[in-house]
């Protein structure tokens, strides 16, 4: 092309058809694919000559390498928002891996199991709690909340293989980036509790799944133990084994028929809840999982706040899920290669039943919790349907940004609702609950070993505190169960039995978090303190939270010189 | 590496600095996130501990001092403790009912290593309508105001409330009207998150009538010290027994919180060298009593310590002990 030509084709100023009124160029007979919005151009416009790599359909070291250079910094960014979340233990963080601490003394060193926290936790003490008391032998809390993110960069990571699997790489990285940010993967991604395990394990799950879908039969079976152990983990990642299930059904459908696909389901689901018995007759879990999972107390949480929550933590991943899920019905091809041959799209039914399964899935925990009408971590659970959906928002994204990053500017707008969204939700919920850092100190200023303690929060003082020998789990009791045996021949429990307690003087410590709306028994208990006079507020210590403020109150016993 | 490449890993290098400063917790950052949120936080992290100026260890005593109520110059303080021979641990003020709490004046008392003592007097309302709630608004502005100060505070409602001659006294106000108003303000206290107050229930010794105590006495978990008031007469007792003690007799019934001698002064004349001797003597070797407040003023008569020599070496000689005067800020 001579430079005369090329003046004339990219279009020399000219007054008259600058001022003409353009009209857009004909649609030429070849319409890209996955291309849905009529481009509006110069008429003397064209394309320019496009290196040949750029289009290659064929996978590329070039594309693999781009593509996990930006999940790198994807990752990169994930780490560094959930590190950016700062507080100190939260009482199921302390409590699970005091609980940890406690397992691996009955477990491996003969003492006696005096928690029986295998009736109330909902995950087996034996296996995360451990986990993270060895982790926090090693390296403290820090320690195990570093474990927790590397589990959440682990499910986001698996997510972006998952997605690509399933569509390409653009969705992946969309799909990634989308989970990355929400509140619920970077609040998870440093606490220390069964969640992050659990959740990773789900997404390891599903990515070996769909791995090895069209492999042989048998397959899904090796994978059977690790869907066991996420429920083992956590016993309400059951909820997504059916969707698990159904995706590895769906995708060896895709290439092998119903007769596989159901073979493989089949087999699959057997083999996980073969695993599950067997489980649940070895161990005594079933009255935990009955009560903190399968007949949870219902709780008194309006509908319409739960679903407040629901929207505010899902709301825009669960829309592009489904923003996805309608264009992916409506129009299969995802390239925008000319020219480029795609492989045959799969059928219309299999898109609906695909999107639907993943995105209905991010329904499953606010549906459940509304039906218990408990807020009780929502905004953990929330995570597990997001990661499920997100393969679908990643399409969802990566559809309104159109063919040849055509319209970025959508996304960059989405992606900063969610970053914003995700970075103010996360720092919100992570600052719930009142940081214990000055309290811990004062508390040891005043716990000495073999004292009685009652209090809320106890947790946290337990797990601090004993790692300096000062206290132990036996010695605290909570604000929730007392079984006071201080007078002859009586036992006494509930709000009987904190005031007998008091009034005996039989605790040397109390510790009350004392905050707007103090419960019942709060109030009782500081009531009778006033009243019998056996003790002395010592110190209160005023903290902000994000959602308010209150202070912790720490009431020591009268010296006997002291009390009438 | 070239030019171009060390320019672009200088970039890098500044970017990643700034990214690291960006992401580093900021005091304004969001709570949750390393920081305290955008609203001030004007309360202390941590307490003052008060719970050992209650009973001071190894039998230290209080030395403590009031210029009839009113406040004084760090200057006019220094040559009083010239006079004693020894600087008080313990200064006495007024605090009137609906003023705003001096914490400008407390600041300087605590500055000097003295232990602010605060008469809460509540002149123009009733104890039946403090303890309704008329005026909780002031109550919680005071809570706050002796919570964010952060220095102990010994605090005397309605002293001297068996005083038939006060507002507050047993003509205008029952016992049972008395406590109500104490607990309530001891609750509102708490509830905002108040631990650096010694609760000092202050009546007067010499009131007559005398009324029956035990009724007034707001519980061992509402009032930490008895702070006993009354002086020496020109007649009538001369030594601790006799004029503190029916009163202490009478509280041990009911109570065995410390007592500090919370204002007490002898006229002048020729007991007063006696008077300030046995005082003294009975701080020193009593237990339970942590301390007395002298009432230097001169009103109808001459209280102050130095009303003649013989009873200024008395009081000096006394005062001298080692127990006495000790550092308020140090356990």
């Amino acid at each position: 092309m001579t430079a005369t030509d090329d003046r004339a084709t990219t279009g020399r100023y000219d007054p008259e058809s600058t001022l003409r009124l353009r009209v857009p160029a004909p649609r030429g007979p070849h319409l890209a694919p996955g291309y849905t919005f009529d481009e509006i151009t110069r008429a003397d416009w064209v394309l320019g000559r496009v290196p040949d790599r750029g289009w290659s359909a064929a996978p590329s070291p070039r594309r693999t390498l781009v593509s996990r250079a930006l999940l790198a910094c994807l990752l990169l960014a994930q780490a560094v928002l959930s590190l950016r979340l700062h507080n100190s233990a939260f009482e199921d963080e302390a409590l699970y891996v005091y609980a940890g601490h406690a397992m691996i003394d009955h477990l491996f060193h003969g003492a006696p199991d005096y928690g029986g926290f295998d009736t109330y936790f909902s995950g087996s003490p034996a296996l995360y709690p451990v986990l993270a008391a060895w982790v926090d032998s090693a390296a403290g809390l820090t320690g195990v909340r570093l474990m927790s993110l590397a589990f959440m960069l682990g499910a986001t990571g698996l997510l972006y293989s998952l997605t690509r699997t399933l569509f390409n790489e653009r969705a992946a990285l969309l799909a990634a980036g989308i989970f990355a940010v929400t509140q619920s993967t970077l609040f998870l991604g440093n606490f220390a509790t069964y969640d992050a395990m659990s959740l990773s394990l789900l997404a390891l799950t599903a990515w070996l799944l769909v791995r090895n879908a069209t492999g042989h039969w048998a397959l899904p079976l090796a994978v059977a133990p690790v869907a066991a152990l996420a429920v083992g983990v956590k016993y309400a990642s059951a909820l997504y084994l059916p969707t698990l299930a159904l995706l590895l059904m769906l995708v060896a459908y895709r290439r092998l028929g119903t007769r596989e696909a159901v073979r493989r389901g089949a087999v699959f689901t057997a083999g996980t809840v073969l695993l599950l018995g067997i489980a649940l007759l070895s161990t005594d879990y079933l009255q935990a999982i009955q009560s903190t999972t399968t007949e949870r107390a219902h709780g008194t949480t309006s509908v319409g706040l739960l679903v407040r929550d629901s929207v505010r933590w899902g709301g825009l991943l669960s829309l592009l899920a489904c923003l996805g899920t309608v264009l992916y019905t409506r129009r299969p091809g995802l390239g925008e290669i000319p020219g480029h041959r795609p492989p045959p799209a799969p059928p219309r039914g299999w898109r609906i039943a695909l999107g639907t399964v993943l995105t209905g899935t991010a329904l499953l925990a606010p549906a459940y919790q509304i039906h218990l009408q408990t807020s009780i971590s929502l905004h953990k659970h929330i995570g597990y349907g997001l990661l499920f959906a997100a393969p679908m928002a990643g399409v969802g994204l990566s559809r309104l940004m159109g063919a040849h990053l055509r319209f970025p500017q959508a996304v960059i707008a989405v992606g900063v609702l969610a970053l914003t969204f995700g970075m103010s939700q996360s720092a919100q919920n992570y600052g719930v609950w009142p940081d214990t850092g000055r309290l811990i100190p004062e508390l040891a200023k005043n716990v000495r070993p073999g004292q009685k303690w009652l209090g809320q929060p106890h947790e946290g003082p337990v797990y601090y505190l004993s790692d300096r020998g000062l206290t132990d789990y036996t010695l605290w009791t909570s604000i929730f169960y007392i079984d006071y045996a201080g007078r002859k021949g009586r036992h006494l429990s509930g709000p009987e039995g904190y005031r007998a307690a008091i009034q005996d003087g039989y605790f040397d410590g109390i510790v009350l978090d004392w905050s707007d709306q103090p419960g019942d028994i709060q109030t009782l208990i500081r009531q009778e303190m006033r009243s019998t006079g056996r003790y002395r507020l010592a110190s209160a210590l005023t903290y902000r939270t994000s959602v308010g403020s209150g202070h912790f109150e720490i009431w020591l016993r009268l010296p006997a010189a002291h009390t009438s | 590496m070239t030019a171009v490449g060390r320019r672009a890993a200088l970039r890098w290098a500044l970017a990643s600095v700034a990214a690291s400063a960006g992401c580093a917790p900021s005091r304004t950052a969001p709570i949750g996130a390393g920081g305290e949120g955008g609203e001030r936080r004007t309360a202390p992290y941590v307490p003052f501990d008060v719970t050992w100026l209650i009973r001071p260890r190894q039998g230290r005593k209080y030395l403590g001092v009031s210029f009839g109520g009113a406040s004084v110059t760090p200057g006019y303080l220094d040559l009083w403790s010239r006079k004693a021979g020894k600087a008080p641990n313990l200064l006495a003020q007024r605090f009137s009912w609906g003023e705003e709490f001096p914490a400008d004046r407390v600041t300087a008392v605590w500055r000097q290593r003295i232990l602010p003592y605060l008469a809460w007097e509540p002149r123009g309302r009733t104890l039946r309508e403090i303890a309704a709630g008329v005026d909780d608004g002031h109550v919680r502005r005071t809570a706050e105001a002796v919570r964010d100060l952060n220095v102990p505070v010994a605090l005397a409602f309605a002293p001297g409330m068996n005083e038939r001659g006060l507002p507050w006294g047993p003509r205008a106000a029952s016992a049972g009207e008395f406590v109500a108003a104490w607990r309530h303000l001891h609750d509102l206290f708490q509830d905002t998150g108040v631990s650096n107050v010694v609760w000092t229930w202050s009546p007067t010794v010499t009131a007559r009538p005398a009324v029956p105590l035990e009724p007034y006495w707001p519980g061992d978990a509402y009032a930490d010290w008895l702070g006993l008031t009354g002086r020496y007469g020109t007649d009538g007792p001369r030594t601790y027994d006799g004029l503190f003690g029916p009163v202490v007799k009478e509280a041990r019934a009911f109570t065995r919180a410390p007592v500090l001698v919370a204002g007490t002064a002898a006229p002048a004349g020729g007991r007063k060298a006696a008077v300030v001797k046995d005082l003294t003597r009975a701080v020193t070797t009593r237990d339970d009593v942590v301390g007395f407040v002298w009432v230097d003023a001169t009103d109808r008569t001459d209280w102050r310590i130095d009303s003649s020599t013989g009873a200024l070496d008395a009081f000096r000689r006394g005062v001298a002990d080692p127990r006495f005067g000790f550092d308020v800020r140090r356990p």
